[in-house]
């Protein structure tokens, strides 16, 4: 086996441990009580810190967000494997692929603070109720509303799909055209705290359910799309060495 | 030609378009992030350090839709932030220095955003979101936002140093020599800075003479001649290697 062959084979270990990881995120998705249904905004303070003392919340509270703490960040090798299927366009410099690897960390980050702030709140639920309200809070606005990154990763992508100028392109131009409508799908959700009620809400139709199903539609077409670009890969090169 | 048409020119034709749109995304960033720090949600320059509950209360009042509007808007553009680190590190491959620096100065700046720009956004938000929260929690939220946003130094002070150390080891002439030293001014200031964890009024608070005037003075000055030598720098791009051509400047 040459060189350049196990470098794709690494690529398709990496690509295979996004099926495990996308089953910790469907669990921790419906094992956190928070998210079915998703909490309201208009809680009030002592409502929360009821939420965070029930017996049958707090074990699925901890439980979910210490998953989420070990497997949300997983996301980054999948972002990495695109970042690598980037840097294989006609580009003339790697600026974009630059671009898709900053945003790689940042959104994750993000998702990753929020996660230590349900866990906080989850931590001494017989605190202050508004404490626990702050943190909630805090958790809330920083998972939903934290979607820059998001939204310009579509964006550098499907900016690297119209210039990847080659006879057989990395991946096709619907790509381009697909992270474009999820990165508008995705965007409303900026502006979550503008009304505790309504579809910005957290609990909202676009904040919530069109953002979340947006980034859920995607990670499964893209997994497609990148699955089988790999492969592809992985056959030219076998037939080049 | 209309301006649509221009734009579509260049971008079926200009072989320096990736360039081009992390510029013109990097310029329209700066001056977003002038529009809601300053206008919208009235952070910069920044209220007193020293305001009673009462006081802090009502600003977040005044302010309310400012803050919960502006911020929204920073959460959905942060992500530009990547183009700027983007175009500044590809500088950085076009020197004739190691690859390291662009990686260091790629990998500082993308963790820079979240203390120095969008934990503060959070927090205001939280701040806003609810005007009936406990006044003590309100002003908590307010101290550790202005704290965080005037008080994070060291990502910009080694990011800084590493630009500055590239420019002045570079022998390709991508950035002229003066603009290695202007970066000390600019690393100076996170320096000058740190005494805001400490006083709480005086030119050394974070909305003192020293540690917010002097010191944004001297952060406008420095974007503004990256931004404008960036600019020059893709102009002269030749994608070749050693030192960039002079071009003529276009009028």
């Amino acid at each position: 086996m040459d060189k350049t062959t196990r470098k794709v084979d690494g690529e398709i270990i990496l690509f295979w441990a996004l099926p495990f990881l996308a089953l910790t995120w469907i669990v921790i998705f419906f094992l956190f009580p928070g998210f079915s249904p998703p909490m309201s905004p208009t809680m009030s303070a002592d409502q929360v810190a009821a939420f965070y003392r029930d017996p049958e919340n707090l074990p699925r509270i901890r439980y979910s967000m210490i998953l989420f703490n070990w497997f949300g960040v997983g996301i980054i090798t999948f972002l990495s494997l695109i970042v690598m299927q980037m840097k294989r366009m006609a580009h003339r410099t790697p600026i974009l692929a630059y671009c898709y690897l900053g945003c790689s960390t940042g959104g994750p980050a993000l998702f990753f603070l929020a996660d230590l702030f349900w866990l906080m709140a989850a931590f001494r639920p017989e605190r202050d109720p508004q404490l626990t309200q702050l943190f909630n809070d805090l958790a809330w606005i920083s998972f939903t509303g934290q979607v820059g990154f998001i939204v310009a990763q579509c964006i550098f992508l499907a900016l690297a799909i119209f210039l990847d100028r080659q006879d057989s392109p990395v991946f096709p131009r619907w790509v381009a055209h697909f992270n474009l409508l999820i990165a508008a799908a995705i965007a409303p959700a900026a502006f979550v705290a503008i009304a505790l009620t309504g579809p910005l809400a957290w609990d909202g139709l676009l904040s919530f359910w069109l953002r979340n199903g947006a980034m859920a539609l995607w990670l499964v077409v893209m997994t497609v799309v990148v699955g089988k670009t790999i492969y592809r890969q992985r056959t030219q090169e076998e037939t080049a060495a | 030609m209309s301006l649509w048409h221009r734009v579509a020119w260049h971008c079926k034709n200009n072989p320096k378009i990736e360039l081009w749109i992390m510029w013109w995304a990097m310029f329209c960033f700066y001056q977003l992030f002038g529009i809601v720090f300053a206008l919208m949600t009235r952070v910069m320059p920044p209220p007193k350090p020293w305001w009673d509950h009462a006081r802090i209360v009502q600003w977040f009042n005044d302010n309310h839709y400012g803050l919960l509007w502006g911020f929204g808007i920073i959460f959905l553009v942060a992500g530009i932030t990547a183009s700027m680190n983007a175009l500044i590190a590809y500088s950085m491959t076009r020197m004739s220095v190691s690859r390291v620096f662009s990686y260091i100065y790629l990998a500082i700046y993308s963790l820079s955003t979240l203390p120095g720009m969008l934990l503060t956004a959070i927090l205001l938000t939280v701040g806003a979101l609810r005007p009936d929260r406990d006044p003590a929690i309100i002003s908590w939220i307010y101290d550790a936002a202005f704290t965080g946003f005037v008080g994070t130094m060291g990502v910009f002070f080694i990011g800084t140093s590493v630009w500055m150390l590239a420019v002045l080891l570079d022998k390709n002439r991508v950035f002229p020599l003066w603009f290695g030293y202007l970066n000390i001014c600019n690393l100076l200031t996170e320096i000058v800075v740190a005494p805001m964890w400490i006083f709480k009024e005086g030119p050394f608070a974070w909305n003192g003479v020293i540690a917010f005037w002097v010191d944004t003075l001297v952060f406008v000055v420095y974007t503004i001649a990256f931004i404008t030598l960036l600019r020059r720098m893709i102009v002269r791009e030749d994608f070749g290697d050693g030192p960039l051509p002079e071009l003529e400047q276009r009028a």
